[in-house]
């Protein structure tokens, strides 16, 4: 309501605003303070929740910052150091750079394809891929299940809790998006210079090595990233169609709801910890979130 | 070498060869189940063929599913309202220059990137009974009592903020870069042709966004029908069925209740049901896209 | 935990003498399969942590078999464990079987016929180890002809426990007295509960102390409170086997079942009508939360698990309350008693579960091994005091658990006498499903959108609907 107020000056100039009245300048910092503060408290909380002992954590929630004089270590030894949280994360890890490198190299060569050569119905199969990541996931956890547990049998092997399974089926949410995210940059690239290294007597490894790759770098780069980030961020595929082997880092948060004496300080050090690549991500794509998460329809 | 299609649909080929087997293939086995009757816990825990409307008659008459729908798109139609006036709003306020606002959009950027199950687990240790603060300060300062295990309308209130405390930065980041780049000229021309604030908001502003907002619509849409992970740390679906919306339904009703072949059915309705909704907004996202080339 | 360490050290030092004297048998019949890691999975509980941390370094020394024991919430360990045995995966080799799922999965054929397997191969038969010193407890783990299909390693029962510190107050007992004309002790009835819970609610907050008058295992998001309704609170007022009437598999009132009867309906508005004085984490607490909330001392009185009643009243690191906890059998309505001591009926939830081989484990035979060790006699007294549960006779004798005992006035030899008035849950192979339909009822009567009646009665129909579908009624 604040806001809104402050604005609908601002509105009614529309387009670009050069405020020169200190009063808005210094409301806008002032609004923008307390929504910066909204959206900080809770993870403030809880890395104060993951810096407590069970017992410092009853009463009254004390609000002072006092991981600065003592840390209660053990939430972070506990889960990473004697449980199988380790393993967690390096599954995460596993799955979601596999995924990630698997999807950027796949979404190339489609988006490459798509894009150059006239492929008879090639405008269906690109909105079909699309299909794949409206389609909400908890529509697909049952066929899934047993798909990847009796039906995609290959002697005693199966899909079910594998790490390669989680990096396949990841491809379904990630490769429509990079393949879109992707399809903007390469139309980008004219036609005409391929044709004129095809001239040049060029193979299409040598044009992707020497053009598209290069020309390309940085939205590929987005690409990648994002793709880690959502595969590394997936907890729902993840809950049902892993168990131990496989098993990623979000996966193990829902392990949190009851266990004996339900260990708050443990959850939190856990959530700390598997929010860490997103944090580093933050600082290397946020110039391109935008166009990133608008599938390359909005430039950042 | 480009009229040469083999090589076209060689690149192309593993993309649609798992496409296939992870998307159409469970597509077409769960329609498969959603014939039968089929719940390993009966007596007779086989599948067995019932007619094929056999799930889905059934359906059309169970109140607490087609709730469970409707809940869903209340809590789409609420959220994207409410996060795509804020966003705007933000928006706005970032096209001018104030202090310490690389700071504040840099901050605003960061839920952006969290997984939506530590989204639930940030805001269950915030606002659960006798851990979180969030409680105890409304009840000190504003004697408000919050306690969503128990009030219905608390815990639906409570995911949407919670859903807009972690996407209401992307309709703001994005509606700027949209409005960022919006041409010059047609407020000049209307300056000069001596149209108001109000009227240039209206007939320049808005029509120029769009494209952009319906970006912003298809996605935040085609998510918030999906919402399962936040839920479910929160709330777990409850209190009674105030927070269950349709993909927490048919996990309980698949893995708990183990209810296969209705579940089946269950899923295609919901997937029918979010791809017409995202597909009707995703043709007039390409349809606008194809006539401003 | 310093218990549990030293629980641990102890046994290192004590190494031979804790394989029974057997020490060279358990290296031979290990031997072909040392090296193999035995994965398992079970609810993290006091008595779960134990084996994981203790039993299973130990057995390692003994055999050379790892074991490697998944502890996790109880949503997941059924999650993960159903999953894997309907996969036939063969990812774990031995789970966790709670009591009250047993009918399933013995109805859906998951489990290895221990007995079975011990006697048709005698050299893995260890010495010194017998199913018959179990309590029993192990008789729920058994088929019709009486083989073992789970061993047990917990047991425990519900009880009544509340703070000794606060109902000793004279300043409470004198002000209670004059309030409702009667003297200040432990609830022996249920009317006597309610007084006390609103007694102490308006106590606590006039001294300005963060306590109420009693838990309430209300989750209005999980089955922890249908759970505490059908086991706990409906038995105590005389409706057993959740009101299904167990010829025609029929639940309401209409069909000759109780599930909407006047007892249930009783039970039902007793509970609800506590929550105004119960913490205001209720509604999001299942058997985890309530121990906390007893444990952090925000609950006078309360129905709290056996396993979490041990480490509530002696572990200051995890509890505020250590020496001020007094454990006492639940109230129950009139008649109740005489049928539980009669076998007609019983006052309470027998609690615990045993470990079990899916038919789909690649290691049975390392795994009976392992699962014997959890059965020998030897460690079942540091068990019993790493986590509140016993599943042998001789246990109870033990001087070290009777030390114990006393500071958790008197909790073991509570169970070792009253133990046979409690029960089992219901032998029902759809128990997942009919529990399912429930929960929204109880949900939604927890949280007042639905009057105790009303849930009732939908209850009912719900869980007669599973019955019909799944076939039973026919």
């Amino acid at each position: 309501m604040l806001f809104a107020g402050f604005y609908t000056a601002l509105w009614f100039q529309g387009g670009k605003v050069k405020t020169r009245n200190l009063f808005t300048k210094f409301g806008t910092t002032f609004l923008w303070s307390i929504l910066t503060i909204i959206t900080l408290f809770p993870i403030y909380w809880m890395i104060l929740v993951s810096t407590r002992t069970p017992v410092e954590l009853f009463g009254k929630p004390d609000l002072s910052p006092t991981f600065l004089e003592k840390v209660h270590w053990k939430n972070f030894t506990k889960p990473f150091l004697d449980g199988v949280y380790s393993d967690y994360l390096f599954n995460s890890i596993i799955v979601a750079t596999s995924n990630a490198a698997l999807v950027t190299v796949l979404a190339l060569m489609a988006t490459y394809a798509l894009s150059r050569f006239k492929l008879a119905g090639s405008e269906s199969i690109f909105f079909w891929t699309m299909t794949n990541r409206m389609a909400p996931p908890a529509a697909f956890l049952l066929p899934l299940f047993l798909l990847f547990s009796t039906v995609f049998k290959f002697g005693d092997f199966t899909l079910f809790d594998t790490k390669i399974g989680l990096i396949l089926l990841y491809c379904v949410f990630n490769l429509p998006f990079a393949i879109w995210l992707l399809k903007g940059i390469i139309d980008g690239i004219p036609k005409e210079l391929d044709e004129a290294m095809v001239v040049d007597g060029a193979n299409l490894f040598t044009i992707f090595r020497k053009l598209i790759i290069p020309l390309a770098a940085p939205g590929i780069a987005v690409t990648s990233l994002l793709s880690f980030l959502f595969a590394w961020n997936e907890y729902l595929l993840a809950s049902t169609l892993t168990s131990v082997y496989a098993r990623t880092i979000p996966t193990g948060l829902s392990e949190f709801v009851t266990t004996t004496g339900t260990n708050w300080g443990t959850m939190a050090a856990v959530a700390l910890v598997s929010m860490i690549p997103a944090l580093l991500f933050l600082f290397a794509v946020q110039k391109h979130i935008v166009a990133g998460l608008t599938f390359g329809a909005v430039k950042g | 070498m480009f009229s040469n299609n083999k090589k076209g649909w060689l690149l192309l080929s593993p993309t649609i060869f798992i496409l296939i087997i992870v998307g159409l293939v469970p597509f077409f086995y769960v329609l498969y189940v959603g014939f039968f009757k089929w719940n390993p816990l009966a007596v007779d825990p086989s599948m067995q063929f019932e007619g094929f409307g056999f799930n889905y008659r059934r359906l059309i008459f169970d109140g607490v599913f087609l709730e469970s729908i409707w809940r869903s798109i209340k809590f789409s139609v609420v959220t994207l309202t409410l996060e795509l006036s804020l966003g705007f709003l933000l928006a706005l306020s970032l096209l001018s220059s104030f202090p310490l606002k690389k700071f504040f959009r840099g901050v605003h950027t960061l839920p952006l990137v969290i997984a939506p199950i530590v989204v639930g687990s940030i805001f269950k240790l915030f606002t659960v009974q006798g851990l979180g603060p969030l409680p105890h300060l409304l009840k000190d300062y504003f004697g408000y009592t919050l306690n969503y295990g128990m009030n219905a309308e608390q815990a639906f209130w409570m995911i949407v903020i919670m859903d807009i405390w972690h996407w209401t930065p992307f309709v703001t980041l994005t509606l700027l870069a949209g409005l960022s780049a919006l041409p010059q000229d047609p407020y000049e021309s209307a300056k000069i042709d001596g149209a108001n604030n109000f009227q240039i908001f209206l007939y320049i502003t808005i029509p120029m966004m769009v494209p952009v907002l319906i970006v912003v619509i298809f996605i935040r849409l085609m998510d918030s029908l999906k919402i399962v992970d936040e839920v479910w740390m929160l709330t777990g679906g409850g209190p009674g069925y105030a927070t269950r919306f349709t993909g927490i339904h048919i996990w309980k009703e698949v893995f708990e209740k183990r209810y296969y072949g209705l579940g089946s059915a269950m899923s295609i309705l919901y997937l029918y049901i979010t791809i017409v909704i995202c597909w009707i907004l995703y043709s007039v996202m390409v349809s606008r896209g194809k006539s401003e080339d | 935990m310093r218990k549990l360490l030293f629980a641990f050290v102890a046994t290192l030092f004590s190494f031979s003498a804790m394989a029974g004297g057997h020490a060279e048998w358990w290296k031979n019949a290990g031997a072909p399969y040392a090296g193999t890691t035995l994965q398992g999975i079970a609810e993290n509980t006091p008595p779960g942590q134990f084996a994981g941390d203790v039993l299973a370094k130990e057995f390692e020394a003994l055999t050379g078999i790892k074991v490697r024991l998944e502890n996790t919430s109880w949503d997941q360990m059924y999650d993960k464990a159903i999953k894997d045995m309907e996969a036939n995966s063969g990812i774990y080799d031995f789970v966790y079987i709670e009591q009250d799922i047993v009918y399933d999965y013995l109805n859906r054929d998951f489990l290895v016929n221990i007995t079975e397997g011990l006697a048709s191969n005698p050299d893995l038969q260890a010495p010194g180890v017998s199913l018959d010193d179990f309590t029993t407890f192990i008789d729920y783990f058994k088929d019709g002809s009486g083989d073992v299909f789970g061993v047990p390693m917990e047991a425990f029962i519900k009880v009544y426990l509340y703070r000794k510190d606060l109902f000793g107050r004279a300043d409470a007992k004198a002000q209670f007295r004059a309030q409702y004309g009667y003297g200040l002790t432990p609830a022996t009835s249920f009317d006597q509960w309610r007084d006390n819970a609103e007694f102490f609610t308006h106590f606590c907050a006039e001294q300005g102390m963060e306590c109420w008058g009693t838990t309430v295992q209300g989750h209005t998001g999980h089955p922890a409170s249908t759970y505490e309704f059908l086991e706990s609170i409906a038995p105590s007022f005389g409706l057993y086997n959740w009101g299904v009437n167990m010829d025609s598999y029929q639940s309401c009132v209409e069909n000759g079942g109780q599930l909407n009867g006047g007892r249930a309906k009783a039970a039902l508005n007793f509970w609800t009508q506590l929550l105004p004085f119960a913490p205001p984490e209720a509604l999001q607490s299942t058997w985890s939360e309530v121990g906390s909330s007893f444990a952090a001392g925000r609950a006078a009185q309360g129905w709290v698990y056996g396993e979490n009643a041990a480490w509530i009243a002696t572990d200051a690191e995890k509890s505020a309350v250590v020496g001020k906890v007094g454990v006492m059998l639940p109230p129950t309505a009139p008649g109740v008693m005489t049928q539980a001591a009669s076998g007609n009926g019983y006052i309470g939830y027998f609690d615990g579960g045993a470990y079990g081989i899916p038919h789909s484990s690649k290691n049975i035979e390392a795994t009976m091994l392992w699962l014997q060790f959890v059965a020998m006699n030897d460690h079942q007294a540091d068990w019993a005091i790493a986590g509140g549960r016993i599943t042998h006779k001789d246990t109870y004798a033990d001087p070290k658990v009777m030390a114990v005992d006393e500071q958790a006035d008197g909790y073991f030899s509570l169970m070792r006498d009253t133990g046979f008035l409690y029960a089992g849950a219901p032998p029902f192979p759809f128990h997942g499903a009919g529990r399912g339909a429930i929960d929204p009822f109880i949900y939604s009567a927890l949280a007042g959108e639905m009057t105790p009646e009303e849930a009732l009665d939908g209850a009912c129909q719900a869980l007669d609907q599973v019955m019909a579908d799944l076939g039973y009624q026919d």
